[in-house]
């Protein structure tokens, strides 16, 4: 473990300085898309004005506002572009130079990609967790943080990462076959939001569809760790979650060494 | 007759610049599907989310769902048609101008703002338009609205005006590079503002329903002019506003863009 830390420290590092450089950049990117938590607060604010009753489906008011920005802050820190990083390096054939060192290429990534989350992590996670703690303490009249949700919430969220970071690369494998990917991945983004739960709560789909998509690995992404924060899993629950999600991470580092092994194979770097 | 030839010109320029940019799609055409296919299915599943919270409540702060749908289509035209025309402008702040690969478009005989939107045509914006059409047409049954020349007139002056303003706050926000070499992130912030104009601004607090009218004025996209539609209103202020709005931001797109123009450095190499 130890020789693993000092072997992959450098690389992030070198995702803390390139985070560094575009630090403006987020700031501009992530103003843009809290906007549209904004809306979603509105929105729901009128949902329950019009609707009369206390509570949407399970949720009360205080529920639904921590999950819109709750489940923001989820996957902009379980955020990975991984499968952008390992199609373009299969595009431009810069694969090649990792290939010939004696690193873990998938170990190179993630200990970048940590180096670059430090970002999110400082700008966005204060500003958000107080936020919503300081929304539910004046809508409330008490204060309600719990300790033990909050600890379990970050274990999920550092598993939600994991995960997501090893689906994407597994994902961005699909360019050793296909050589294209924006589209594919634009719609990759589209269609997993969905199923994690970042539109609405899984809570809120027709009974058998929810029953399905709890146990897709999407949940874990976002939807898992969001239901812990606010509380709405019992205890049984969250461990069975916690295993889902580990059993999803297991799933993915394997299935990720599989195409790995059989893809370096058929690697063609086209010009040099 | 001057004007007029000077217009046929622009008119040959720009299907020989699309005719161009389609040969250079059909190289992609996997990636154009599917990126019409993304946007297609990510405007569908906001609509699923709305038929959710419209299960379980009457009405949203008095407007019916099939309303909600009209002013949900009505927003998505005037930002495909601008999407559609001037996705370039993105690639301005993006890079083309910090990279100093603006150069080029100087040495063109033709107006610089003319050469960079005509290179690109966004057929992505296929998807948008779409949807946008098939909400309208759904809708259109079960609101109130009275079909009859004058409206259709109002209609297609909104949807102009409409597009001006996303044109305009794009310009803007873009031509700031020519200063600071490089913008996408502001303009991408303004932008977002957008995605308000879709409901109600009935549903917001005071602050953010002026801001969304008065500053930033994306409701006059789509929340004033469909609602005029829909639910009666003053022509003069619903539809009257967003063609000053449109004027107003073109013209101060176009001017802040001619000074960025003359402000602009060149990349060293």
């Amino acid at each position: 473990m130890r020789k693993i830390l000092k072997i992959y420290k450098p690389f992030t590092h070198a995702g803390v300085l390139l985070a560094a450089q575009y630090r403006i950049n987020f700031i501009f990117f992530i103003l843009g898309d809290i906007l549209m938590c904004f809306i979603n607060y509105f929105l729901w604010k009128a949902v329950f004005n019009s609707g009369g009753a206390e509570t949407f489906m399970g949720f009360s008011e205080v529920d639904m506002v921590s999950y819109i920005f709750i489940s923001f802050l989820t996957s902009t820190l379980a955020y990975s572009d991984g499968s952008y990083a390992v199609g373009e390096e299969i595009r431009d054939g810069s694969i090649a130079m990792r290939m010939i060192k004696p690193i873990r290429f998938d170990l190179a990534f993630l200990f970048q990609e940590l180096g670059e989350r430090t970002m999110s992590l400082t700008l966005a996670f204060v500003p958000l967790v107080a936020g919503v703690e300081l929304f539910k303490f004046f809508a409330t009249g008490s204060f309600r943080f719990s300790i033990i949700n909050f600890v379990l919430y970050l274990v999920s969220l550092i598993l939600a990462y994991l995960i997501n970071f090893y689906f994407n690369v597994c994902y961005g494998y699909s360019a050793f076959v296909l050589k294209n990917l924006w589209g594919s991945n634009f719609l990759k983004d589209c269609i997993v939001g969905f199923l994690a739960g970042r539109t609405i709560p899984l809570a809120f789909m027709p009974p058998a569809v929810g029953a399905v998509l709890n146990f897709l690995p999407f949940a874990s992404l976002t939807y898992t760790p969001v239901m812990i924060y606010i509380g709405m899993y019992s205890p049984a629950q969250i461990a069975l979650s916690f295993a889902l999600q580990i059993f999803w991470l297991v799933f993915f580092i394997a299935l990720q060494q599989i195409i790995w092994n059989a893809c370096v194979k058929r690697l063609s770097v086209q010009g040099g | 007759m001057k004007i007029l030839k000077k217009l046929r010109r622009v008119f040959r320029l720009h299907r020989i610049f699309i005719k161009q940019d389609l040969k250079r799609l059909m190289e992609y055409k996997i990636d154009f599907v599917t990126g019409a296919v993304a946007l297609l299915i990510a405007q569908g599943i906001n609509v699923f989310f709305l038929s959710i919270i419209f299960s379980q409540i009457p009405n949203l702060d008095g407007w019916a769902f099939e309303q909600i749908i009209f002013i949900y289509g009505f927003a998505l035209l005037p930002k495909a048609i601008d999407h559609l025309f001037t996705d370039n402008l993105w690639a301005i702040g993006h890079f083309i101008i910090r990279k100093g690969d603006f150069d080029k478009y100087l040495t063109r005989p033709i107006n610089t703002l003319f050469a960079v939107t005509v290179e690109k045509f966004q057929v992505d914006a296929f998807g948008e338009l779409i949807v946008g059409i098939l909400l309208l047409s759904v809708s259109v049954p079960s609101v109130n609205l009275s079909i009859n020349p004058l409206n259709i007139l109002l209609f297609v002056i909104a949807l102009v005006f409409a597009t001006l303003i996303y044109t305009g706050i794009k310009l803007i926000t873009s031509s700031v590079a020519f200063w600071t070499k490089r913008s996408g992130n502001i303009t991408y912030m303004f932008y977002m503002v957008n995605e308000f104009s879709k409901y109600p601004t009935t549903i917001y607090n005071r602050a953010v329903r002026a801001v969304v009218s008065y500053i930033i004025p994306f409701a006059f996209t789509a929340f004033f002019p469909a609602s005029y539609f829909i639910a009666g209103g003053n022509p003069w202020f619903n539809i009257g506003g967003t063609v000053i709005a449109g004027s107003v931001l073109m013209a101060l797109g176009i001017l802040v863009w001619h000074k960025g123009v003359s402000a602009y450095e060149s990349a060293g190499s």
